[in-house]
């Protein structure tokens, strides 16, 4: 029975295949199914499929929201249930704003990158608030998210700025896929994932422009009277704020001024929020070279580059990736492949195995066009990715078989 | 008994790195006020972290509070996720009386 199922695989076109997987009873097969089908960014916009999608909605959580009230303490068992994905909304204006936040990125990840919620599986969404005592922070435990008050001094509630929050969440969408070590620069840039998707997230539900972003995060959690832009500026790291109370914003724009801090808990385990200046600054380089929405391009290429990073993936490497993708993506020598190049060349990293001596990009993208276009390129990246899909299914065809051979024995 | 502070990481990481500790002297605390700090201090130190680091957390703070007593100093150093209850209270207490001083 295996057999004649695998060899079923070579005849049958893969939607058909897959809309057989996703009416499979087990959720698990159904949901490898949608990854599968999802991971094929090619055909995520064909109608069939989003109607194959629709109808296999139902099998995932879809990222249900918890938010619980810790009432200042620091213990998260003992937190009291505040708000549920279809309960009513809270007196509490921080738990909405937490549900909300949570929802709008959930949303973000869902319709832009087609992920349904941080594993890709429909994980739920659990959040506290009200934790400790003049908490000035906010974190990701590594399953859940834990958002304070502020002191009312430097910092108010954390649950304001939906950045913030997409911030948080990110850390999981990373966990899920690159992994990134939380050290010196793979920190560094799991820090800056954050910052960017957490940028994204602001920018998708403002609906601006590159050019009308802020690029700033945290821009609502300190108080009226400390006078600071925010934590953090994509745009122009270093100059988020400068003052007395606060000090100077620590984070180097080009690896120039790259800062080396011991790896331990004292030294941010290396530096991670503050070299995570050089990879932000590199991504709004690349936005604003592209124009546009920055999720559309600038926020695929990173997208697609994430997914393909590993646990110690550094600087170089993530920048080799991202000009990588932007080629297979958008075409070998397209604006946004000479956009992320020249980011990157912007805060001192070159992409390994290009020449950048001026005019070169203009003359690859001139012969390009003489060469017809680059038509061959697409065509072959679709061959590419239908064969890679193939792969897929006959993975999942093993999987599913494997599960039934399992059941019938019981 | 003096008790120092230091909070360091964060989402502020930056903000908190360039922050000094600071400190509460109970010499200079009313009768009740330092019988509180005695006992949250002394409760803190007895009792463990609650959990080992699991690596997996972003963004957590981390302290490290230290105890001088009668000529012996004590360093407990925790973090959010590892923390024990203990630790939180007398947390709790620092950050209260720092502000309101
Ligand atoms: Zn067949
Ligand atoms: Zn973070």
């Amino acid at each position: 029975m295996r057999a004649s199922y695998c060899r079923c695989i070579n005849c049958i076109t893969p939607p058909h295949v897959l809309k057989k997987l996703l009416d499979n009873s087990d959720t698990r097969v159904r949901d490898a199914a949608l990854r599968t089908l999802l991971a094929t960014s090619r055909l995520r916009g064909e109608r069939s499929v989003r109607s194959l999608f629709a109808s296999a909605a139902a099998a995932s959580s879809h990222g249900r929201r918890t938010i619980s009230d810790c009432s200042n303490s620091t213990f998260l068992a003992a937190a009291t249930l505040a708000r549920s994905e279809d309960g009513p909304a809270s007196g509490d204006e921080s738990v909405n704003r937490a549900f909300e936040g949570l929802g709008d990125t959930r949303a973000f990840y869902s319709e832009v990158f087609d992920r349904d919620s941080l594993d890709g599986q429909g994980m739920r969404l659990n959040a506290y608030v009200h934790y400790g005592s003049e908490y000035n922070n906010a974190f990701w435990d590594g399953s859940e998210m834990v958002f304070g008050d502020g002191d009312g001094v430097l910092f108010t509630d954390f649950t304001k700025s939906i950045d913030v929050i997409a911030h948080e969440l990110t850390h999981g969408v990373t966990e899920f896929t690159a992994g990134l070590q939380y050290h010196n620069q793979s920190g560094a840039l799991n820090e800056s994932m954050s910052d960017v998707f957490g940028s994204l997230v602001k920018q998708w539900v403002g609906k601006q422009t590159a050019a009308q972003a802020d690029w700033l995060i945290g821009t609502d959690i300190f108080t009226p009277a400390i006078g600071a832009d925010a934590l953090r500026s994509l745009k122009e790291p270093g100059k988020a704020y400068n003052n007395p109370t606060l000090g100077r914003d620590p984070q180097p724009d080009h690896m120039s001024k790259y800062v080396n801090l011991p790896d331990n808990d004292v030294g941010d385990n290396g530096g991670v929020h503050i070299n995570s200046g050089i990879p932000n600054k590199a991504f709004y380089l690349a936005a604003i070279g592209i124009g546009g929405f920055a999720w559309e391009a600038p926020g695929h290429i990173w997208y697609a580059a994430l997914s393909a990073s590993t646990a110690s993936t550094e600087f170089q490497e993530f920048a080799d990736t991202t000009y990588l993708k932007a080629g297979q993506l958008y075409g070998t020598h397209s604006t946004e492949q000479q956009a992320v190049l020249s980011a990157w060349k912007e805060v001192g990293i070159r992409i390994s195995g290009v020449r950048t001596l001026a005019g070169t990009a203009t003359r690859m993208r001139q012969a390009a066009m003489t060469n017809g276009n680059g038509h061959d390129e697409d065509s072959s990246d679709v061959a590419r990715q239908i064969e890679q899909l193939s792969r897929q299914l006959a993975v999942l065809t093993k999987e599913v078989a494997g599960l039934k051979s399992k059941s019938k024995a019981h | 008994m003096k008790v120092t502070l230091l909070q360091r990481g964060g989402l502020a990481a930056g903000i908190n790195l360039q922050r000094p500790p600071q400190v509460v002297d109970a010499a200079t605390l009313d009768g009740t006020a330092a019988a509180e700090l005695k006992a949250l201090a002394d409760a803190a130190m007895v009792t463990p972290a609650s959990a080992t680091a699991t690596g997996k957390a972003r963004d957590e703070m981390s302290y490290v509070i230290t105890i001088e007593d009668q000529g012996r100093e004590t360093i407990l150093s925790q973090s959010d996720t590892t923390m024990s209850a203990e630790f939180g209270k007398l947390l709790g207490w620092l950050k209260r009386h720092l502000k309101s001083h």
